[in-house]
């Protein structure tokens, strides 16, 4: 992703991560936010916050990352972050059937409680434990020929995807397979209309509106301002 | 992975309202264990911001007692459902509290780095409405002059009142030095409108846009707590911008200062659970052994919650209406450079209204129009919230302003109500206080505008919790987290 060095309009974007315990998100996010992988990355406990920036040919999309603890104990916490958020990534681990089953109950909790025009995709981590040797760029996302943990199919998946109309990928947050790809796919996928102003059910139309309105609580501010008498 | 009966909490918090919120933010960064649950299945407790199906449901639990603060409730769709959205394109605030720029809120939501999360608009003008002298006539609504520009350029009052009205606004500037506190402290406990007569020789009309501004719910507010409320205010304008003094939260107004809080909680490690209350709680033993409706039992060695047994009969009753017009003519801005409002304060002063057996009102309605830019409703619509203090005819006055306020609208087109939702909130006299290991809140105020008061309970009850450990100073003062930096914020 070139910067030409012309700004180009930047907006933000709230991003959830939802999926069962250790499917990966976590990861993933580590290897979209910094390049990077842990081994034995500890359960996430309540939720991060993160942010990342993404360029598209014509804007920059800002995602605020809500990564979220997929311990059952935690599950309460969802609803906060899904109900303001643009786009949701529910992952499951492909070497594990039960997490797909979870994905699919958190994919119909979105339908029926998030923003209406919330952009969802569907991400099966962990393609490195399989033999596939999908998209093996260099040192390739297959573990070659030892044995494939695979138990989740990608056609499986992906029909399910399609019928909820969710975009989909097979991912690898070890070796970053498809990781910058999804986040690019939402970022695409998320009409121009409803960023920076039109983001909520009430929102206007006119592009340089919502700056214009929001009140900056950390700009700059008159410590004695005195206008309401002044005379 | 350590399940909830083999953790020793630190404090298990019972609700997620304003207050208990604030304490989850305020503990985000110590290394406390902290459970955070509520009984509810929404977040946001008596400040929660509701969808029309959350609304049925929040109805039914009123009617069915399960709601201690709040009674009287019921909902109407109004012209079948034409003209109303999907139900999740609103998001009705049970508390669309203004928040004045001077709050301590906003500082402590800035020194904790939690107002990143939050969008927050303009209030606009407070207008009075002004029915109409008789049958020919139209009601009309006069904006209150509250800035020393406004004040020139008005033509609603006349050279003398102007003085008056000058004069008092620089009283108020600095009422709280010598000579002015001679002038008011003789005063203090009598009634603001008294003393606005005696001491400025301000006629019933000046006094009741000077009323308005305090946003007393009874309009008989005494002078030392008048003077203060009108001093909150005039100091507060200008200064996060021009042209207004109040701000407002969008999606909801307090809700999302109470949902941040809690997303702040839960990053600091906290963990939640909806639709889980307290079912017995021991707390002769140390620690404090409590069955949580769960059927979990668990340790604790301090518990927060909050009092929500309403002791007085006293409270508000509150209109929640949509309109399907945006209402345009409310939230123009009026000062060069200001941003635009999303929220306008009208306020129908006692006697301005009367009920359908022709009584006159005894006590104002204030009404709190929100733009559809506060993301509580569709474009091309508005929220109507008034409110007025409970008496026996509430009900019928609350219809009665929403019945006169079309009128009184200039240019707009006559907006048909699509919805309404109505019920009463009790207050108590209760005040927060620590007993032993257990703090309880006062059940939230039900004023217009957010107090401040609150702020020292939260504060309170995090000591309880941190004992020794807490360092005033540093209270609700974070940096910002890792990777959560806006790094486009020094550009
Ligand atoms: C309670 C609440 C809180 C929010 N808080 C925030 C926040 O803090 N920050 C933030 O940035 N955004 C917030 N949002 C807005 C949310 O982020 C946006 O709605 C989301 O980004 C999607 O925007 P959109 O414009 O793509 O879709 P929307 O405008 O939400 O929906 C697209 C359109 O599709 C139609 N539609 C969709 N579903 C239905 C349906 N079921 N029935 C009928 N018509 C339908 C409607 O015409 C709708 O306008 C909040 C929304 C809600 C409801
Ligand atoms: N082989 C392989 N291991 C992975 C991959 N992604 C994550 N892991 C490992 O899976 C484990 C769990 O990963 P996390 O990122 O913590 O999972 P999580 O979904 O965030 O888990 P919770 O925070 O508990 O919900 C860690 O040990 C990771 O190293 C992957 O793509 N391939
Ligand atoms: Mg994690």
């Amino acid at each position: 992703m070139a910067d030409s060095g012309a700004p180009k309009p930047s907006s933000s974007v709230k991003l959830v991560l939802l999926g069962e315990a250790a499917v990966g998100k976590s990861s993933l996010v580590l290897r979209f936010v910094n390049n990077d992988f842990q081994e034995n990355k500890e359960p996430t406990i309540g939720a991060a916050f993160l942010t990342q920036k993404c360029n598209l040919p014509t804007r920059t999309i800002k995602f605020e990352i809500w990564d979220t603890a997929g311990q059952e104990r935690f599950a309460s916490l969802a609803p906060m972050y899904y109900r303001n958020a643009q786009a949701a990534l529910v992952v499951y681990d492909l070497t594990k059937p039960t997490s797909l089953i979870k994905a699919k109950h958190w994919v119909a909790e979105l339908q029926r409680q998030a923003s209406p025009g919330i952009v969802i995709a569907l991400v099966g981590n962990k393609l490195d434990l399989t033999n596939d040797s999908a998209g093996g760029d260099g040192e390739g996302a297959g573990v070659g020929d030892g044995e494939d943990a695979r138990k989740v199919t990608t056609e499986e998946a992906k029909s399910y995807a399609e019928e909820e109309g969710l975009l989909f990928f097979e991912t690898s947050a070890k070796t970053g397979y498809n990781v910058t790809e999804v986040f690019t796919a939402i970022a695409n996928a998320i009409p121009e209309t409803s960023l920076k102003t039109a983001r909520g059910p009430g929102a206007s139309s006119a592009a340089a509106r919502t700056e214009e309105q929001r009140v900056n609580l950390n700009g700059p501010r008159d410590p004695n301002a005195k206008e309401g008498c002044a005379c | 992975m350590e399940s909830l009966a083999d953790t020793l909490w630190d404090v298990v918090i019972c609700g997620t309202g304003l207050q208990q919120s604030l304490l989850a933010l305020a503990l985000s960064r110590s290394d406390k264990k902290v459970l955070h649950i509520d009984p509810n299945d929404f977040y946001g407790g008596a400040e929660a911001a509701f969808s029309l199906q959350e609304v049925e449901s929040w109805v039914e639990k009123v009617e069915t007692g399960k709601e201690g603060l709040f009674e009287a409730a019921s909902v109407k769709k109004l012209g079948g459902d034409t003209g109303l959205s999907f139900p999740r394109a609103y998001s009705l605030a049970l508390a669309p509290q203004l928040i004045h720029a001077r709050s301590t809120l906003l500082s402590q939501l800035v020194s904790s780095r939690a107002y990143r999360q939050v969008e927050f608009l303009a209030v606009g003008s407070f207008s009075i409405f002004k029915p109409s002298p008789d049958s020919s006539q139209k009601p009309t609504l006069v904006r209150i002059p509250s800035t020393r520009e406004d004040v020139f350029s008005t033509t609603a009052i006349s050279a003398k009142a102007k003085r008056g009205l000058m004069k008092f606004l620089k009283f108020v500037l600095d009422y709280d030095i010598t000579p002015q506190t001679d002038t008011w402290q003789p005063h203090a406990d009598a009634p603001l409108t008294e003393f606005l007569l005696k001491e400025f020789k301000m006629d019933q009309e000046l006094q009741t846009y000077i009323i308005t501004l305090t946003l007393s719910l009874d309009g008989k507010i005494n002078t030392r707590d008048g003077l203060a409320v009108i001093h909150r205010h005039l100091s507060s304008m200008g200064m996060y911008g021009p042209g207004f003094a109040a701000l407002y939260p969008k999606w909801g107004g307090l809700s999302e200062i109470a949902q941040v809080s809690c997303r702040a909680g839960a990053v600091g490690g906290a963990v939640y659970m909806l639709g889980t209350g307290v079912k017995t709680m021991n707390d002769k033993d140390d620690p404090i052994v409590i069955e949580l409706s769960s059927g979990d039992t668990i340790k604790t060695r301090k518990v927060v919650r909050a009092n929500e047994s309403a002791t007085d009969r006293f409270g508000i009753n509150r209109l929640v209406a949509v309109v399907g017009s945006s209402l345009k003519s409310l939230f123009e801005s009026t000062v060069e450079g200001a941003p635009k409002p999303a929220v306008a304060i009208v306020a129908f002063p006692a006697g301005s209204l009367s009920t359908a057996t022709g009584e006159a009102s005894t006590s104002p309605v204030y009404l709190s129009v929100h733009s559809s830019d506060t993301g509580e409703c569709p474009a091309n619509q508005s929220v109507l919230y008034f409110t007025t203090g409970s008496e026996h005819a509430s009900q019928d006055l609350l219809q009665q302003a929403l019945d006169s306020f079309p009128a009184a609208l200039s240019g707009d087109t006559v907006p048909q109500c699509l919805y309404k939702l109505q019920y009463k909130q009790l207050q108590s006299s209760a005040h927060s206080q620590a007993n032993g290991s257990i703090f309880d809140f006062a059940p939230p105020a039900s004023a217009l505008a957010f107090d401040d008061s609150i702020l020292q309970s939260v504060q309170d009850a995090w000591k309880m919790v941190l004992g020794d450990e807490a360092v005033e100073e540093e209270y609700l003062t974070f940096a910002d987290r890792e990777g959560a930096m806006d790094d486009d914020e020094s550009v």
